[in-house]
């Protein structure tokens, strides 16, 4: 073999050693060079860039908003873009558009985390148990999956707000409830692939129960191809948050949540393109950072990675 | 006359995260109308060798040398369209498991009418006709019925036997054989080679036969490479490869198990780092 | 040791199901190295898994040490007999560094002493503690194999069943590994069963084999047999011509045997 050079000073020679000393060193050499693979795409970057730059903003909001969200002034009522005092114009109530997007960045940061925790677990669950405990098991749990598939998220969502009040947490449930279903269908495949493994063989041969092999060999295989799909399947949540309260049904007036700020722009968008546009522009950006961010992802995690 | 094929100083190198790796170093070697064995263990760089005479190595991985000549004409340098005319029609390429390299979507019998279609402007009935008796040449009983399975209805010997018909329809001059016998069992290896020399012997071709099988490849070639770490540690007539010189040679020799052998520990290669510079 | 009688495999259920072994009797003495060769679908794969446990649709009776087993397998079981399967990469876990994967069986059976167990399992297959907290596509496919057995030795078995364990190697790795191995059962006084296509490696590594054919057992004889070429049955015959390598004549004269 011949290799032109190694690296061979500090800290980034301990990363990439080949006989890490302990667990914690391989972890984070491991990591390490997944993330070298994963900054060789400029566009996975300028994706992950975005969304560093979300996080920033709607964690220091209160200090880097011009404007209190809620503060009306309504002689300064849809002021265009660009004008003084108003970056981003303001909207029919003379609120600056940009302090609301920036608040809106918590809300939608907050909708994201939720149904980013519920959905891909609930599927991971439901779907490595399907798939390797087989049977009727097998039979029952992925009915009870395409059950949920069915439901059209909105009619869904509707439902929700009509038995429990609108607001964001119901959104979000009825946004959970009929995403998690992909989930367990990836977790299905996979946990059939895999189950007929040597390595899962040898570990049963070993005296393992069915629980240790799901959680100790089967997640973490899964959990790659999950983790892409969520983070492919964001743009589509961010949307479909959006979708609810631009109908009323998730985040109300006066919270400066993009959707809603979209609906209520409507009346406005021949003359006043801005009060709509803004948010709209909003939600492109940010669905747009997930997807690179999800294809860098999947090209660092694809399974076929497996060999050096 | 020229030679079928010369290969000058050939290096295949890879750009990776810690620098460039050269697979091949600077190999050459000449073949006529023979049967040549190159033989190397995992890593040798014998596969990439054989892909990158026909140039089937895509960038990022670089392919150089002085100079690799089919009958005396550049096929290195010569553009993609033209190296598109010899692939198949001048060099073929038989390669490990018939599974991975048939389409599985399509008949067997459509893919090697297929390939006799690309390189001649045979209609389609003719090229039919032409599948059955090569179907028939390579020994498999009732073509017609084995013209209309699928890859995966067939088993490994006779996938490989489909394989020699598709790739040998178009009648190259040399064949490529990248380790053909290697996924089946050793009656079936050995029928399959059998109908390789049978073809390359009746139509006058040449053999590159790549294998990790050193007493295969030494009992069914002519002369022998011996492959290491990307270079040729030695090249000899098969019959003289129990009076090989090299110590790679000899210690691949002597690691491997004999049935007239004993219980005692087998030897174990010790490799010299020398050879890597050599 | 092992004691199988009238074995039969089935794959698949009712119109699909395939017979992979039929009638199979034989028996490892204590300390014995018993090979089992035979070409694809010959069932010699099979037979091993079903003694493992690992394939439950059989029939018949397996005894293990005296234990009569069912389908189902106890927990003693797994500390008397271990498997080497015949991918190094395959039947590791991509995810598990080399620690891990030694350190689970341990915890499974609550043993004492898993660090300097630990190190020892690595010093007897010829690791060094450098390896230790590799992941498997780091290692080279006879470290992986090595690997492979430390895990089978780790929860100290008296008798390993071997897949194929060389196969996939390179011929210079296949050296060490088979010497390994005959080391180890000299150690360890372990009992081995040995499934292997290449008639040259199962000579080397078992004094006796028996040699199948499309699931059923064709012959059995001890490795002096086989190398005096003194098999009986043409099917074993034609096996032994075939692994000399390339003789034009006698391929000419090769037949298909059901």
């Amino acid at each position: 073999m011949s290799i032109s050079d190694t690296p061979n000073q500090g800290w980034r020679a301990w990363l990439l050693t080949d006989t890490p000393s302990s667990r914690r060193h391989a972890r984070l050499s491991a990591l390490y060079r997944g993330w070298l693979s994963f900054s060789e795409n400029p566009m996975t970057m300028i994706g992950l860039g975005i969304l560093l730059v979300l996080i920033f903003v709607a964690a220091l909001v209160p200090w880097l908003a011009p404007h209190d969200p809620f503060a009306q002034d309504l002689a300064a009522r849809l002021q265009p873009p660009g004008s003084e005092n108003y970056l981003l114009g303001s909207d029919g109530l003379g609120r600056d558009i940009l302090s609301r997007l920036m608040y809106g960045s918590r809300i939608t940061l907050y909708i994201v985390t939720l149904v980013t925790i519920i959905a891909p677990i609930a599927g991971l669950l439901v779907g490595t148990v399907a798939g390797y405990a087989g049977g009727w098991a097998d039979v029952v749990l992925m009915r009870l999956t395409d059950i949920f598939l069915a439901f059209p998220r909105l009619v869904l969502a509707l439902a929700f707000v009509a038995a429990l009040g609108a607001g964001i947490e119901n959104a979000v449930l009825a946004i959970s409830l009929t995403a998690w279903p992909p989930y367990a269908r990836i977790a299905r495949a996979e946990t059939l692939t895999i189950r007929n493994s040597d390595f899962i063989h040898a570990v049963r041969l070993q005296g393992a129960g069915p629980m240790r092999i799901i959680v100790k060999h089967i997640w973490p295989l899964c959990v790659s191809s999950l983790v892409v799909r969520v983070t492919l399947d964001m743009a589509g949540i961010i949307l479909a948050a959006a979708g609810l309260g631009f109908l009323g049904l998730g985040a109300q007036p006066p919270s400066p949540e993009w959707g809603a700020m979209i609906s209520e722009g409507r009346t406005y968008i021949l003359d006043h393109w801005w009060v709509a546009t803004m948010p709209g522009l909003a939600i492109f950006i940010v669905s747009l950072a997930f997807n690179l961010l999800g294809d860098g992802l999947r090209d660092v995690l694809d399974p076929k990675e497996g060999s050096n | 006359m020229s030679n079928l094929l010369d290969v000058e100083n050939l290096r295949v190198k890879f750009p990776t995260r810690s620098g460039v790796f050269e697979a091949v170093r600077g190999i050459s070697f000449s073949l006529n109308q023979e049967r040549l064995g190159i033989v190397g263990e995992s890593g040798s760089g014998k596969t990439l060798t054989g892909r990158a005479i026909l140039r089937l190595i895509k960038r990022p991985g670089v392919v150089e040398a002085d100079r690799i000549d089919l009958d005396g004409k550049d096929i290195l340098r010569i553009p993609e369209e033209e190296m598109q005319a010899v692939r198949g029609k001048r060099i073929s390429m038989i390669m490990q498991d018939p599974q991975y390299s048939l389409n599985p979507v399509m008949t067997v019998g459509s893919q090697i009418a297929e390939a006799y279609r690309v390189h001649s402007k045979a209609s389609k009935p003719e090229a039919r006709d032409r599948t059955l008796d090569m179907l028939e040449t390579v020994r498999i009983r009732e073509p017609e019925k084995v013209y209309h399975l699928y890859p995966h209805e067939v088993s490994g010997g006779m996938g490989q036997r489909i394989m020699i018909a598709m790739m040998l329809i178009p009648e190259p001059d040399l064949l490529i054989a990248d380790e053909p016998t290697s996924a089946l069992d050793v009656t079936v290896q050995l029928q399959v080679l059998a109908l390789i020399d049978d073809m390359v012997r009746e139509r006058g071709m040449g053999l590159i036969l790549i294998s990790h099988d050193l007493n295969l490849v030494a009992s069914f070639c002519d002369r022998v490479l011996v492959m290491y770490g990307g270079r040729i540690m030695e090249t000899l007539d098969a019959k003289d490869l129990h009076n090989a010189q090299h110590p790679y040679t000899r210690g691949l020799l002597d690691c491997l198990p004999r049935l007239d052998g004993s219980h005692g520990e087998l030897q174990v290669l010790k490799r010299d780092p020398a050879w890597l510079e050599a | 040791m092992i004691r199988v009688e009238n074995l039969n495999v089935t794959f698949g259920d009712g119109e699909n199901s395939v017979q992979a072994v039929r009638n199979a009797s034989f028996t490892v003495a204590e300390g014995e190295s018993f090979g089992l060769v035979g070409e694809s679908g010959s069932g010699k794969s099979t037979v091993l898994k079903a003694i493992a446990g690992l394939h439950s649709h059989w029939t018949g009776s397996i005894e293990v040490d005296g234990m009569a087993l069912k389908q189902k397998r106890p927990r003693a079981f797994r500390k008397l007999l271990q498997m080497v399967f015949q991918d190094p990469f395959g039947s590791l876990h991509p995810r598990h560094t080399v620690d891990a994967t030694l350190k689970e069986p341990l915890a499974i059976h609550r043993f004492d002493n898993p660090e300097q167990r630990i190190l020892k399992a690595l010093d007897d297959v010829g690791l060094g503690p450098e390896f230790r907290f590799r992941y498997p596509h780091q290692l080279s496919g006879g470290q992986r194999q090595r690997l492979a057995i430390a895990r089978a030795l780790i929860l100290e078995p008296r008798v390993v069943l071997l897949d194929e364990p060389t196969s996939a190697l390179d011929v210079s790795v296949q050296a060490e590994i088979l010497n390994l191995l005959v080391r180890l059962r000299k150690e360890q006084g372990l009992t081995y069963v040995m499934v292997s296509h290449n008639l040259a490696v199962v000579a080397h590594l078992c004094e006796r084999i028996a040699v199948m054919n499309r699931g059923v057992f064709i012959e059995e004889m001890t490795d002096e047999q086989l190398r005096s070429s003194t098999p009986s049955h043409g099917y074993t015959r034609q096996l032994l011509v075939a692994s000399k390598g390339y003789d034009r004549k006698a391929i000419d004269r090769f037949v298909e045997f059901t």
